[in-house]
């Protein structure tokens, strides 16, 4: 989780995250980027886009992805290994399991086919089916919950 | 003399902006077809006519033969490129095109259902004395017939669907008692992908090289070989880096395996552009896999090292043209890497991932290609393949095309869609890809080290914090700190995509 804090400092900017403090300056270099130099004198290019929450970067070669928290905000439905969300959108091709049954981990669940593949989702622990909310034909996204184990 | 009055491409992505390129070359004005998904798409834009038919699902559109012969006759196009997958080795559609007075620009209806039943091809090669992999092709499919054919042939055994390709529908079996389970999903995908469960049996090879052979015949009936492809590194059957040559063979290999994938072609009394693949066992002997009767995805590298252009080649074959060039007026030269840019996610399995492309750069310069169906704003979704892009380089030896494909990787942008280029940028850095150790099972062989779990340096998150900075809307809107105070929050920002 990071917070950081900018504010400018000279003809550059001064960037606090926890305990670290950065010097930077930044030059626009095209529609979403920028030349960053850092103190040594070292200038890389930040790529970065921009959807709703999402922050998408590209750096040094490698993209990241973070996703704003606003403050006091709490992150509803988490993977707490009782519920098997769809991890991607697609249509559910086969339901394996049923509400009260017994499962191990591994286990295959649910077949949910997406850019014509078969993706199998598998039970990510022992335990029993408590629901299940997914039909076969059913288009699902992703974060919604399919099946549910006993806590 | 333009070789046709106007072509219709029949697909979509990179394969169709590719082919409308060629046809630009040669002076001849293109149509492009578009489901209401690809609206915004890049192939759409680059053509010089497009028509819309029909809504995202690709069995409503990419995949209507009427809809598709119906816009080639309405825009008065005298021939089609069906590209790669979609309608492309599909008997029915080569037939219906030609029915209505249009030249298709492949082989006819009957060397495609001929070739993409596998049970059939497997028998015809094995008349022509081309090699086979130990294996059952018979017409009788009852689950416990083909459960003992798998108990004959010996286990691992790979289930493969008999109209299939792509990887999709196959399944490799160890145990006797994995077969039935894995016999019933392997049909399903089937019946999904291909509209038949029919399935092949094969023995498995363990550790193989997957090799094939580019051929083009032409309506004379002379046939040639340009040269064979390395396409080993594959996950779940489906190929991520392609190479010319291959780094498995001397030149003795490489005359004997061309030299089959021309008997092969013959056999197969082949017209147009075709593959013919086969799998290199480690001691050496090689046995027929299938033949791929239309163009290839990764036949830029082919053209790397021959400078050939096989979309002009393939529309000189269908205008009825003989093959320009004898067999020994082919020349190779150098090394030539493709890298297959997947819209999906490493960290997650390799899921599919689609979204919408925020973000875009693509890497250009000596010896670089880059075959794309992307643009800015371009919406990737779930209706089709998850290719996006093709990064092809060429250097005169392999190390430098390896050299030039990392540089080109480092350049590449996409943001908005997770992509698998940290898996693609870990394969041409790892040491066994150097030295040219590859088999069908290199990316499971390498998985951890060919998934990297990045953190980004503290820098990059100071850098974000200050360009969000320096284009924030002016104070006065969205602000939220007390006047006078030089500090700005940001908020809090999480590595990675959150729950919803």
């Amino acid at each position: 989780m990071f917070e950081p804090r900018v504010r400018q400092a000279g003809d550059g900017l001064e960037v606090t995250i926890g305990d670290r403090v950065l010097r930077l300056r930044l030059e626009p270099a095209g529609d979403g980027v920028f030349l960053v130099r850092e103190a040594s004198g070292s200038a890389r290019r930040l790529h970065l886009a921009r959807e709703r929450d999402r922050l998408h970067l590209f750096w040094d070669g490698v993209v990241y992805t973070l996703t704003e928290e606003q403050e006091g905000a709490r992150p509803t439905t988490r993977q707490d290994g009782g519920a098997l969300e769809a991890p991607m959108p697609g249509r559910v091709a086969a339901v394996k399991v049923a509400p009260g049954q017994q499962v191990s981990r591994g286990d295959e669940l649910l077949v949910v086919e997406a850019m014509k593949m078969e993706n199998a989702l598998r039970s990510p622990r022992d335990g029993r089916v408590r629901a299940v909310h997914a039909a076969v034909g059913e288009m699902v996204g992703p974060g919604r919950v399919l099946v549910e184990l006993e806590p | 003399m333009p070789l046709f009055r106007k072509l219709l491409v029949a697909n979509r992505g990179e394969i169709a902006v590719r082919i409308v390129r060629t046809c630009r070359v040669l002076g001849i004005p293109t149509v492009a077809v578009y489901s209401e998904a690809d609206r915004h798409a890049r192939h759409v834009r680059e053509a010089d006519e497009a028509v819309l038919i029909g809504p995202a699902e690709a069995a409503q559109s990419y995949l209507k033969v009427p809809a598709i012969v119906e816009a080639a006759r309405r825009s008065g196009a005298d021939a089609v490129h069906p590209g790669y997958g979609f309608l492309s080795q599909n008997g029915d559609f080569a037939d219906a095109v030609r029915e209505a007075g249009i030249t298709f620009v492949g082989p006819p209806g009957d060397v495609h259902r001929r070739m993409g039943d596998k049970k059939a091809a497997r028998r015809l090669m094995s008349a022509a004395g081309v090699p086979v992999l130990p294996g059952y092709d018979g017409d009788d499919q009852a689950d416990l017939t083909l459960a003992a054919a798998a108990v004959r042939v010996g286990w691992p055994v790979m289930l493969k669907p008999a109209r299939g390709g792509g990887g999709k529908g196959m399944r490799v079996v160890s145990r006797e008692e994995d077969f039935l389970p894995a016999l019933e999903s392997a049909r399903r995908e089937a019946r999904a992908a291909f509209g038949d469960d029919s399935m092949v049996l094969e023995r498995y090879l363990e550790r193989p090289r997957h090799v094939e052979v580019q051929v083009i015949a032409d309506s004379e009936g002379q046939v040639l070989h340009l040269g064979e492809r390395e396409c080993s590194v594959q996950r779940r059957h489906q190929k991520v880096v392609e190479e010319t040559p291959s780094p498995a063979l001397d030149d003795t290999g490489r005359r004997s395996l061309c030299e089959a994938g021309k008997d092969a072609a013959e056999a197969a009394a082949y017209r147009n552009a075709g593959t013919v693949e086969f799998l290199l066992a480690p001691d050496g002997r090689f046995y027929f896999l299938e033949m791929n009767t239309r163009l290839q995805v990764e036949h830029p590298v082919t053209e790397a090292v021959t400078g050939l252009d096989l979309v002009r080649l393939q529309l000189e074959v269908a205008a009825g043209r003989p093959l320009p060039f004898a067999q020994d007026d082919l020349v190779r030269s150098g090394h030539a890497l493709e890298c297959r840019l997947y819209a999906e996610d490493p960290e997650n399995d390799d899921l599919p991932s689609p979204g919408r492309v925020l973000h875009l750069q693509e890497p250009e310069g000596p010896g670089v290609r880059v075959d794309s169906g992307l643009a800015e704003g371009s919406e990737v979704s779930v209706h089709y393949d998850p290719l996006l892009a093709k990064v092809v380089t060429w250097g005169r030896d392999r190390p430098f095309a390896i050299e030039r494909m990392r540089d080109a990787l480092r350049q590449t942008v996409v943001l908005g869609v997770v992509t698998n280029l940290a898996r693609l940028r870990a394969i041409v850095e790892h040491p066994a890809f150097l030295a040219g150790e590859l088999h069908t099972g290199f990316i499971e062989e390498h998985l951890r080290e060919l998934t990297p779990r990045p953190c980004p340096p503290l820098v990059a998150i100071a850098a974000t914090a200050a360009a969000l900075q320096t284009t924030r809307p002016a104070a006065g809107g969205a602000s939220e700190e007390p006047a006078g105070d030089p500090w700005s929050a940001l908020g809090g920002w999480r590595l990675g995509e959150a729950p919803r």
